[in-house]
């Protein structure tokens, strides 16, 4: 009897395997992403699947923590069992790419094509000069003021501190939140800063520059920011903790990426109607930059269905289908030209601002070794603004570490 | 020899499941086990995971014992307070972290306030941004979550000690303070030895709770050793390296607790199996 049951079982097991082998006649175009909350994703892919019929979009909706769904990819990457579409964040492009896990696409987006995207997200899309992202959604930090308390947004770090001084009435209300906890937004809030001092990791040809005057004097800068114009506690501030803050009035700037914009303009806001974002401050001579933290689609090396799959990637990312990611999911677009539709302009008034700060963004560091890279500047610069550490030797210390992680 | 034909499927499963992948784990970390020794942000986790698991796991079994002997008095109440008591331990890890990070927030937790209202400060405290804080915010995690774990073992354990030797030792004079020397801790030695080993081990692996409230930081003064690993093997795709980590780190986990069990059980257990 028990033999049976076993061959039975076995039996059925095979049946299964098989009909997944065969997977049916059209090719299946497999993509992780987070949970479709506004029903965007779901939009696009039924518009892609109506207008061509001889292709499935299998839309994978992961769990939005963003490392987990990075893992989910590389995990299915070592497993050989690959999606055929990768949505991706800026840091994994460089990271799947060394490993040849992504094709490149320079002979299906040349060059000359790539200009109606914003120039950071085609930046962010590069791994030794070769393309291996299309653009589908920007994102990049920005400043948030109460245009209540302060009469201008203002231009240099010497400037934002002088009006948050002013402004500020600690402990109630604080001159400037950031993201300070010892994790990945803390390394885009160090670099914003450092690339407005006119400082940087690593220079063009790969080396590390980052023992510079420029990064003693942008992390002697934030260092000092802890306890004078903000909260102790702003050490361990993520993304929601800033917001927070500032939503409660307790703050008069704030640094944050554009999705705390819907939030602190909704109904129930204390501060609705009091808020301007403008470009992150400089130091004079240097330029703003905003941390760059935008996504696209790759395509897998090992997908057997990369024209299918291209077919898919230039659908989603083009004109139509960003609008539609927009208006169902609040998402950003990538292409310029998009800033300007009137449609988008009628629910988002603000994006000719947002375009502005768009405009500076900048990737991270472009290396296949970034998560550890960033770790050393998490480390050190936590260090730093917790004074375990002064600035000149947590800038030594991490260029020392990224060194040693860069050349084995 | 029929017997062994017998044991056979038990034993491919056993040795599929953990015998190959074992092996392989320690054949994949071969190579890197110099490295792993030489890694200062190993040692460095090392360390703060070794103090994190003494303490936690001494205020624990200190806890939970005063806690068990409470309960195991408590003969009316004990049924509902077991209940209650438990409930620390019944929470996800994740989910209760995350309410200790709005409790451990610095202007809106309750801990500021707590410490605002008996007059202690009157600024906002920021009990997750600085390193020490940091710390000590998850000891305390730890061991509200933990202690109950220690009390129901050792509660289990008090409920195996015949009363009638705490009775004929109280007939010849014995007070309350001999009897729980005499008595109790060494019958409860046994209870104690478990609830040891399972803290310590649990202790040592600790993850989601830190994960989840501090991340491994301020300056890495919460990073474990199993935030560690998870960085080597997910972020830095070094499955290999996390391997040999994997390997030292549980084999000197298994030792620790091996000489903890042996020197909490010492002889009552023997004496009891002989």
């Amino acid at each position: 009897m028990r033999t049976r049951g076993a061959i039975v079982t076995l039996a059925a097991l095979a049946a299964l395997a098989t009909c997944q082998g065969a997977g049916g006649e059209r090719p299946a175009i497999r993509f992780l992403e987070a949970p479709d909350t506004g029903g965007g994703w779901h939009e696009i892919v039924a518009a892609f699947e109506a207008a061509n019929p001889d292709v499935d979009v299998d839309l994978v909706e992961g769990p939005p923590s963003t490392n987990t769904r990075e893992e989910m990819y590389a995990a299915a990457f070592l497993a050989g069992a690959a999606y055929d579409v990768i949505y991706m964040d800026v840091p994994w492009v460089p990271k799947f790419a060394a490993r040849g896990w992504l094709r490149p696409l320079d002979d299906l987006l040349p060059p000359d094509a790539r200009d109606v995207f914003l120039p950071g997200d085609v930046a962010g899309s590069l791994y030794q000069s070769r393309l291996y992202r299309v653009p589908m959604q920007a994102d990049a930090g920005m400043l948030y003021y109460r245009t209540d308390l302060v009469d201008h947004a203002p231009d240099t770090f010497a400037d934002l501190e002088a009006l948050a001084r002013r402004a500020q009435q600690p402990p109630d209300r604080w001159g400037y939140v950031f993201q300070g906890l010892q994790y990945e937004g803390l390394v885009a809030n160090f670099l914003e800063v450092l690339w407005g001092h006119g400082g940087d990791v690593f220079d063009e040809s790969g080396r590390v520059v980052l023992d510079s005057p420029a990064s003693v004097a942008a992390l002697t800068w934030m260092a000092g920011l802890v306890g004078a114009i903000a909260p102790q506690g702003v050490t361990a501030y993520q993304e929601e903790e800033a917001r927070q803050a500032f939503q409660e009035g307790r703050a008069v700037f704030m640094r944050n990426w554009p999705y705390a914009w819907t939030p602190l303009q909704a109904d129930a806001s204390p501060v609705r109607g009091r808020v301007g974002l403008a470009r992150l401050p400089h130091a004079p001579g240097a330029s703003s930059a905003a941390a760059l933290g935008g996504w696209g689609f790759g395509i897998s090396a090992s997908t057997p269905h990369s024209d299918e799959a291209w077919r898919f990637v230039a659908f989603a990312t083009a004109a139509a289908q960003q609008k539609t990611l927009h208006l169902r999911n609040g998402r950003i677009p990538t292409r310029r030209a998009l800033f300007d539709d009137a449609e988008i302009l009628a629910r988002s008034p603000h994006y000719p601002r947002l375009l502005d700060v768009l405009l500076t963004a900048r990737p991270r560091p472009l290396h296949p070794r970034y998560a550890e890279i960033s770790d050393a500047l998490q480390r050190h610069v936590s260090a730093a603004l917790v004074g375990r550490e002064t600035p000149a030797d947590a800038v030594r210390s991490a260029a020392e570490a990224i060194r040693r992680i860069i050349e084995p | 020899m029929r017997s062994l034909v017998f044991l056979l499927p038990a034993l491919a499963l056993v040795g599929g499941l953990l015998g190959v992948p074992l092996a392989l784990t320690l054949a994949g970390g071969l190579g890197h086990y110099g490295e792993a020794l030489a890694d200062s942000q190993l040692r460095e986790a090392a360390v703060v995971t070794a103090t994190f698991a003494a303490i936690t796991v001494a205020l624990e079994m200190t806890l939970g014992l005063l806690f068990a002997l409470a309960l195991d008095a408590a003969w009316r109440l004990r049924g509902p307070l077991r209940a209650v008591a438990l409930l620390p331990w019944a929470l996800p890890s994740a989910v209760m972290a995350l309410s200790w990070r709005w409790i451990f927030n610095d202007t809106n937790g309750v801990a500021t306030l707590l410490v605002q209202t008996i007059g202690l400060t009157d600024e906002p405290v920021a009990w997750l941004g600085r390193p020490g804080f940091a710390f000590a915010a998850i000891v305390v995690a730890d061991v509200w979550k933990a202690t109950p774990f220690v009390t129901i073992i050792l509660l289990a354990g008090l409920q195996t000690i015949p009363r009638e030797l705490h009775e004929a030792m109280s007939l010849d004079g014995g007070g309350a303070v001999r009897r729980f020397f005499w008595i109790t801790l060494p019958l409860l030695r046994p209870a104690i030895a478990l609830a040891l080993s399972f803290r310590l081990i649990q202790a040592v692996g600790v993850f989601d709770l830190v994960w989840v409230m501090t991340g491994g930081g301020p300056a890495d003064a919460t990073r474990t050793v199993a935030l560690y690993i998870y960085d080597v093997v997910f972020r830095y795709i070094r499955p290999d390296y996390g391997a040999a980590v994997t390997a030292l780190v549980a084999g000197g986990l298994l030792a620790t607790a091996a000489v903890a069990g042996v020197l909490a059980r010492g002889r009552a257990f023997e004496e009891r199996r002989a």
